[in-house]
């Protein structure tokens, strides 16, 4: 359990306020994503007002969020006081965000995994790796935490509340 | 108004399995509301593929326990820790921590429970009276008054959140936009697919909210893990004195009326209302330097005020079908999931569950009230568990509810995707309330748009020239231009409370 005291130092690793760059991207994404799918919504038929076909509502939301991104675009370049527009409030990424993609990669591992080898082996190895490696708790206690959860995942989803979910161990 | 409905709901509330569940749903909710992390959006939203096999008023009842009684236990660590669990109860801190350092934290917790109470208890009261009668008016409304209704909440509910304008409205229509995943709901072309049969349903509003709310604030929170573990200070017995309920009683009322008013508007709620109260409260004092040193009106109206608004903001939901916040738009979805749509008619097709959630608020509001003073202190240890444990565990736990809607492993991969967008957005400052709001009404939105172009033959203005509808676009335009305002007046209160 001396774990849990030790890992002080990571404070000076808080994220911080974003830069102007950073602004930029967080305006420049909306355009990108709304001009994909405008594009996309061209493909279907627009039709008309009177009778609107399949894209045409596609395309205003598109069209909105390609409007919103070039706003954002615009008050990050454009603000004298960057700090002062909330528009432009973004946080750093830090290298918890190393942690955070490997954690998302772990558990797309996991629903991969799921449906192969039943979801037993996969939630303990998934408990365990998060327990030890993210949550930085003693080899014990991540051990004894992971078979446990396991155990009580089992009893609420499988024998509780009745879901097939894939497994291999049988009563 | 017929009141043999009200009365058959009180027998609802009392069944069994119900009273089990709603002692069930404020627990939680007070958990979470302690423990700084998962808020309650994020909370119902995890627990959703749960209460499929539940009857639909015990899930509901459930749910809408975690919602109230989340605003109950985020008060306690304000005042004890000056650690805000919830959003709402920020202001709480401001003298509820100072009257802690005083040694007076148990008056204090005291008097924040039994405002709490009263303020939900009086807004329950005030609901049943008013619900009716909004009910009964929206029962006449078409489809261009949905399509200015859905406008004007998801216009609230971005513009009223703390963010940017401009990124809470690219939040919302990146929601309208995945909400056209899927079939067109009128015509049945499928959009947006990218020919694969898993997106031919559209995308499940579970793992939406699952998604961006559970899995993308677990992902948020792994990177703030380190924080230093609070020391509790002791806090006596939780019995307010004579002179803190004399001081007390006057907020507690102004309080539970602001809350009311302030939760019934889209995107208000127990946040604004808590600082509203505050304010208020502040400047009828007769000595307003006491504040933040540890006047207990400053506990006292703003917790009155937050659960008031709680309750109120059901309103909207159950008359309308329009969720006023985030929290709200997953409890519409967990009422789809039941295959109840929330709106005008649910009062009068299923009474029993309105009026059965209805009033099991009075008896969670009465067990919230019961345990919160004895269980203080079991609910600060609780404290003491490190998020480092925590995190996996919901993990797991929302990983297999999203399998086990379809049975379906994509589900999980979606989610996970959802997740890391709900991550992303925080990063660079959008907020997930927005989207998710718009992702619910989106293809309600669509569909009485689309109908209404067909009933008016295309002719735009006709949103205007129709009594009812033209009416909901004046309060629309009406916001557009009061709520700016009212932003930049509730700044500089913030402010002002900051520095004093």
């Amino acid at each position: 359990m001396s774990d849990a005291e030790a890992p002080q130092e990571e404070g000076a690793d808080e994220p911080r306020a974003g830069g102007r760059a950073q602004a930029v991207v967080a305006g420049a994404l909306p355009i990108a994503l709304g001009a994909f799918a405008a594009w996309l919504a061209f493909g279907l038929k627009l039709g008309s007002l009177t009778d609107p076909g399949p894209g045409l509502w596609p395309l205003v939301v598109a069209a909105l969020l390609v409007a919103c991104g070039v706003a954002i675009v615009v008050v990050a370049l454009s603000a004298k006081v960057f700090e002062a527009a909330p528009a432009n409030r973004t946080e750093s990424f830090t290298r918890g965000t190393g942690a955070v993609l490997a954690a998302a990669a772990a558990l797309a591992v996991y629903a991969s995994l799921f449906e192969v080898v039943g979801f037993e082996l996969p939630t303990l190895l998934l408990l365990f790796a998060w327990l030890r490696f993210l949550g930085r708790e003693s080899w014990l206690t991540s051990a004894a935490v992971a078979v446990s959860a396991t155990a009580v995942a089992y009893a609420l989803f499988i024998l509780g509340l009745g879901v097939p979910l894939p497994h291999i161990i049988a009563f | 108004m017929d009141f043999s409905t009200v009365l058959s709901g009180f027998a609802v509330a009392f069944e069994p399995q119900n009273l089990l569940f709603c002692l069930i749903g404020v627990t939680v909710g007070m958990l979470i509301g302690v423990l700084p992390g998962l808020g309650p959006a994020a909370t119902i939203a995890i627990l959703l593929p749960i209460t499929y096999t539940l009857e639909p008023t015990a899930a509901v009842i459930m749910l809408a326990g975690i919602f109230y009684g989340a605003q109950y236990g985020g008060t306690i660590t304000s005042v004890l820790l000056r650690m805000p669990g919830e959003a709402s109860t920020v202001v709480t801190a401001l003298d509820g921590h100072a009257l802690a350092r005083k040694g007076e934290a148990g008056p204090a917790l005291g008097v924040a429970a039994i405002a709490s109470f009263i303020g939900g208890t009086a807004s329950i009261l005030l609901l049943t009276f008013i619900a009716p009668a909004l009910a009964g008016a929206a029962l006449a409304f078409g489809p261009a008054e949905y399509t200015v209704l859905a406008l004007i909440g998801i216009f609230l509910v971005g513009t009223l959140g703390s963010g940017s304008l401009w990124k809470s409205a690219a939040a919302a229509a990146l929601g309208l936009l995945i909400a056209t995943v899927g079939l067109d709901p009128l015509l049945g072309t499928p959009r947006f697919t990218f020919g694969t049969d898993q997106l031919a349903d559209g995308i499940d509003f579970t793992i939406v909210a699952m998604g961006l709310f559970g899995v993308g604030e677990i992902l948020y929170n792994l990177e703030h893990r380190d924080r230093p573990q609070p020391a509790v200070p002791s806090f006596g017995r939780a019995v307010p004195s004579r002179l803190h309920w004399l001081r007390s009683r006057m907020a507690i009322l102004r309080g539970s009326v602001t809350g009311f008013v302030l939760g019934i508007l889209p995107g208000g709620g127990a946040t604004m209302s808590s600082l509203v109260s505050y304010a208020v409260e502040k400047r009828v004092a007769k000595e307003p330097s006491r504040f933040g040193k540890g006047a207990i009106e400053g506990v006292a109206g703003p917790e009155s005020a937050n659960n008031a608004a709680a309750t109120s903001s059901f309103i909207p939901l159950l008359t309308l079908g329009i969720p006023a916040n985030a929290t709200m738009a997953v409890l519409f979805g967990a009422l789809m999931l039941q295959g109840i749509t929330p709106g005008p008619g649910l009062m009068s097709e299923h009474p029993d569950v309105f009026w059965g959630v209805v009033n099991s608020m009075y008896v969670g509001n009465l067990l919230l009230l019961a345990l919160s003073i004895p269980l203080i202190g079991v609910f600060v240890r609780m404290l003491k568990v490190r998020p480092g444990i925590l995190a996996p565990l919901t993990v797991v736990i929302t990983m297999l509810g999203a399998y086990s809607i379809r049975n379906n492993a994509f589900d999980m991969l979606l989610m996970i995707g959802l997740g890391l967008l709900g991550y992303g957005m925080c990063k660079l400052g959008f907020e997930p309330g927005p989207f998710v709001l718009a992702f619910v009404l989106g293809s309600l939105l669509e569909a009485s748009f689309r109908r209404s172009m067909r009933l008016f033959g295309g002719d735009l203005t006709e949103f205007v020239q129709r009594p009812v509808s033209g009416t909901l676009v004046a309060v629309l335009v009406l916001t557009v231009v009061v709520v700016p305002v009212l932003r930049t007046v509730r700044a500089r209160q913030t402010e002002r409370t900051a520095v004093d």
